[in-house]
């Protein structure tokens, strides 16, 4: 049996019936970490000790019939932007390299509680900006389908690993696509939720307005397993909100609508053609599809390309040496924060902080940051109005397969296109999930991406099951059948 | 040409809340540096903010009493600028949407009231501290060592308008403020410890011209006194030039307290560009119409109701001022002594100067129960009925202090009642004008002063016990 791509309900029958322990499962997925992470650097840091203690414990609970949850004995990995107590959070930054969190992230505590193994901290683009993970101070991740491909950002790592079965699942973050458009490269399910659905406290912001932690996982139903375990309101977050899943029709009733401007110009036939098969499969199950138009979608990469250095310029004020981090030297102390800033800060980074600086600097805050707001709440609305026709959303995950290393970095405006598709659910605050439905001429993995209301999370995460059923994709990669 | 000195002030109020603005961490007063920290005010990566209720309480009810429009759906903004001191390199403040606007609270200014209009009332977070090592500024220090005990404790700011005219203005405003949140109960208003803190922005205008002048704002006042002397000085600088023809700069000023003069200091960041814009990390700050009339409900008497209600009794201004600032206790207790008495100026002579100078120099902390308003009052109607003279009634009140007393069985028995029979009082007159021939020719000369002698004859020879007014009533007929 492959364990690293089994379902985690599997797993946790198999552990309650002793056929299986928590160990061995952490040893296979170890095992395979120990195979791929030099072909494809996923994992910043494994806690192989950690790791094999955390998972004995879970043996001996499952040997008492105690287990804490579902998820209890399950490896997970975790992205290097979310802080675990006691291990370096360093955000693929140089800035951080040295930085060792003090305390747990409330996803991290609520995972802990559930009895979760944590196999390690994932890569990412610096301080989760970018689309491929070529931002990371400490070296890209590869696509485990093809390492000449990018896996895909800022999650790049945390896909990458669930891809190559060196976890179970992982936890991601999602700003602009960052879940969604590393899972669709890497070929897993990858699901933001809905804004504040899940706490952010212990996340590292990028974009605090946008930002929201979601799973990366095999299969939808992991999503919602992960997903149930780390939602609902945090009295540490202000902008978390208590659990209301909003219900709306899962089954052959529900109403989808294809958002005419995705499948325009811009998104290859590849990825419109996924769509089009996808959508034949819920016709077939008695679904009624219409096309629907959202045309601000044309303009929400500027929108996201105006909120998110904005905030990130002021999120990203703290890091100048003074208190934590990396340092320069200095013959002053504002010159200390300077070189160190210099420094510590990657490319992208330093771009984004500038252009936020800007966006939001006098004179120009109403012509940019403000104008940027209102087009926001329009989007927003504007998704409001359609889903009183529809329920669910479909579009593809991304405008192309996973790219080739280099092929989009001397052009940026191309790298931030491939989050066309899914930055318009994080100005409106929407669950999105994706879901691999095929692979492309060069082998590399496709995906759908489906949105529904704010709240609506349960539907969809039930809805987007069902259709995963209709879907018969091959997750694994050819490196994880080379490690068989 | 006569010269129009505008004064605006700024000032900090340190709240008096039990944990920190965004966090848990408890307000400590202590010299140990960095023991009262977490991940939010040190501003670690993914540390987030949680407002603290019973500060946004305090605020509401300091911008009602200011007669503040309160902002029902306002916002927390990030005012952005790196300082060592300041964690996350932004504050979290508010900007255009402030808990209370259009304010105003009223002063005393010789003998008189003066309205002082507020502009906003907002609320945000302290930063920490920079101890500078080698110089007193850290562009010169040669080291600097940081304590973030400070960091994220609530304030409050309050701005005026330009409206205040003097230095000596700014200070009873300053007073009346320092009052204001020490009545409220939601800050200690100490001075001397930071709760308190003011710039203030001056600028000087010749008189007829319709704009204000180059406005400058004075920092490092950290006294009364310092803030009055920094003014006059400033509005003397400011004279100086513009009577001269030079430019005057906007710029913010130290206060420079032992050469006590005004100097340039080099700002924060350039020309600063705070790049306010609402802190995604906080909701909305809603405050419901049933929230301010709870806010409502909890305000205590304010210092100019109280001033108010001592001026209806009959005190003058300053008189009520000064009470006004009393503990509650002493307001109370004048105002019940006094309904029973019907006489403010006894009454408030005998509270606010005997009673609590006696208690001060006994070390009494708290007033014996039994020193009653219907004791006190005892005590007032006999001075006021003439049966004992006010130094009797001092000497009434220091014994009631020390044990439970009657009042009036005390003067008897003490043989403090004096002697008010006109007859027995026109006697000893008599004997002392024959004793002192000479003396009462002199007044007669004109030297008047000298019937003051002749009343302390008069009371010497009765045994003490004689009503002075009397006695000098009856000498001045006699002559």
């Amino acid at each position: 049996m492959n364990l690293s791509n089994s379902s985690i309900s599997e797993i946790n029958k198999l552990y309650k019936n002793k056929e299986l322990k928590p160990s061995e499962v952490y040893e296979e997925v170890f095992n395979n970490a120990a195979l791929s992470e030099s072909i494809i650097h996923a994992h910043l840091k494994l806690f192989q000790e950690e790791g094999i203690a955390a998972s004995k414990l879970s043996d001996a609970r499952f040997a008492k019939g105690k287990q804490l949850s579902q998820l209890d004995g399950i490896p997970i990995a975790i992205k290097d932007n979310i802080n675990l107590k006691n291990h370096e959070t360093t955000c693929s930054s140089k800035m951080l390299s040295n930085y060792i969190s003090p305390y747990d992230a409330t996803v991290i505590s609520k995972l802990r509680n559930s009895g979760v193994v944590f196999t390690g901290k994932t890569n990412l683009d610096e301080f989760a900006m970018g689309s491929s993970t070529e931002n990371s101070a400490f070296g890209p991740t590869k696509n485990p389908w093809n390492p000449q491909h990018v896996p895909g950002g800022s999650s790049g790592g945390s896909a990458a690993v669930v891809s190559v079965g060196s976890a179970l699942a992982s936890l991601g973050s999602d700003t602009g696509g960052s879940i969604r458009q590393p899972a669709s490269f890497c070929g897993v399910v990858g699901f933001k939720p809905t804004y504040g659905t899940v706490s952010r406290y212990g996340l590292v912001a990028f974009a605090s307005s946008l930002d929201q932690i979601g799973p990366i996982t095999n299969s939808v139903e992991d999503a919602k397993i992960i997903f149930n375990s780390i939602k609902g309101h945090d009295p540490l977050d202000s902008t978390s909100i208590a659990d209301t899943s909003i219900e709306i029709p899962d089954d052959k009733t529900a109403k989808v609508g294809v958002i005419k401007e995705l499948m325009e110009d811009g998104i290859s036939d590849e990825s419109k053609n996924e769509v089009e098969k996808t959508i034949k499969l819920l016709e077939d199950q008695g679904n009624k599809v219409v096309e629907v138009s959202l045309p601000l979608t044309k303009v929400a990469l500027s929108i996201y390309y105006l909120i998110a250095p904005a905030e990130c310029s002021a999120n990203l004020s703290r890091f100048d040496g003074v208190r934590y981090g990396s340092r320069e030297f200095g013959e002053t102390s504002y010159q200390m924060m300077e070189n160190t800033r210099a420094q510590g800060f990657g490319e992208e980074v330093k771009k984004r902080i500038l252009l936020g600086t800007y966006a939001l600097s006098a004179g120009y805050y109403d012509a940019y940051y403000g104008q940027a707001l209102k087009a926001r709440s329009l989007i927003t609305k504007d998704f409001e109005n359609i889903f009183k026709d529809v329920d669910y959303l479909i579009s593809p995950t991304t405008p192309t397969p996973a790219f080739k290393f280099g092929e989009k970095t001397e052009n940026p405006l191309e790298m931030y296109m491939s989050d066309l598709c899914t930055i318009p659910a994080n100005l409106a605050g929407l669950p999105a999930i994706s879901i691999p439905t095929g692979l492309s001429s060069e082998n590399m993995p496709l995906s759908v991406q489906l949105m529904s209301p704010a709240r609506t999370d349960s539907s969809l995460l039930k809805f987007s099951e069902k259709l995963e059923n209709l879907i018969s994709f091959d997750q694994r990669t050819s490196l994880l059948k080379e490690m068989k | 040409m006569n010269m129009i000195p505008t004064i605006g002030m700024e000032t900090h109020v340190e709240l008096n809340t039990n944990s920190k603005m965004f966090c848990n961490c408890p307000v400590v007063e202590t010299e140990d540096p960095n023991i009262s920290l977490c991940p939010t005010c040190l501003g670690l990566p993914g540390a987030l903010p949680v407002p603290n209720l019973k500060a946004i309480e305090s605020i509401t009810m300091l911008a009602l009493s200011a007669n503040c429009s309160i902002t029902n759906n306002g916002m927390f903004h990030r005012k952005n600028y790196f300082y060592p001191d300041l964690p996350k390199n932004y504050q979290i403040s508010q900007f255009d949407l402030p808990v209370g606007v259009n304010g105003s609270l009223e002063i005393i200014l010789d003998e008189g009231i003066e309205t002082v209009e507020i502009e906003r009332v907002h609320m945000e977070e302290d930063t920490g501290k920079s101890k500078h090592k080698g110089s007193g500024r850290i562009d010169s220090a040669t080291s600097t060592l940081l304590d973030f005990n400070r960091s994220g404790v609530p304030l409050v700011e309050i701005v005026t308008k330009p409206v205040i005219k003097s230095s000596k203005e700014a200070v009873s405003y300053i007073e009346e403020l320092r009052q204001l949140v020490i009545d409220l109960g939601i800050s200690e208003g100490k001075l001397e410890k930071g709760n308190l803190r003011f710039d203030a922005n001056i600028s000087v205008a010749k008189e007829g011209d319709k704009e204000l002048g180059v406005k400058v704002e004075i920092k490092n006042m950290n006294s009364l006194r310092s803030l009055e002397k920094a003014i006059d000085f400033e509005i003397k600088r400011q004279t100086k030039l513009i009577e001269s023809n030079e430019e005057i700069i906007q710029e913010t000023r130290h206060w420079d307290e032992d050469k006590e003069v005004t100097s340039s200091m080099r700002s924060k960041e350039g020309s600063a560009d705070y790049r306010y814009f609402s802190d995604p990390d906080l909701p909305n700050m809603i405050l419901t119409d049933e929230f301010i009339n709870n806010i409502k409900k909890e305000i205590p008497t304010l210092p100019s109701d109280k001033r108010k209600k001592l001026i209806d009794t009959g005190l003058s201004m300053s008189e009520s001022n000064h009470l006004g600032k009393s503990e509650v206790w002493i307001y109370d207790l004048y105002l019940d002594t006094q309904k029973l008495t019907n006489d403010c100026k006894t009454t408030y002579n005998l509270i606010t100067g005997e009673l609590q100078g006696q208690l001060r120099k006994a070390e009494i902390e708290n007033l014996p129960e039994w020193v009653n308003s219907e004791r006190l009052s005892e005590i007032i109607t006999m001075i006021n009925d003439n049966k004992i003279s006010f130094t009797s009634g001092k000497e009434v009140l220091t014994n009631l202090i020390q044990n439970e007393i009657n009042p009036t069985d005390f003067a008897e028995s003490n043989n403090l009642i004096q002697e008010n029979d006109f007859d027995e009082i026109s006697k000893i007159v008599k004997d002392v004008f024959e004793a002192n021939k000479e003396v009462v020719q002199r007044i007669k000369d004109g030297e008047e002063k000298l019937v003051g002698f002749l009343v302390g004859q008069v009371i010497k020879s009765s045994g003490g016990n004689i009503n002075p007014s009397i006695a000098k009533d009856l000498l001045l007929k006699e002559l």
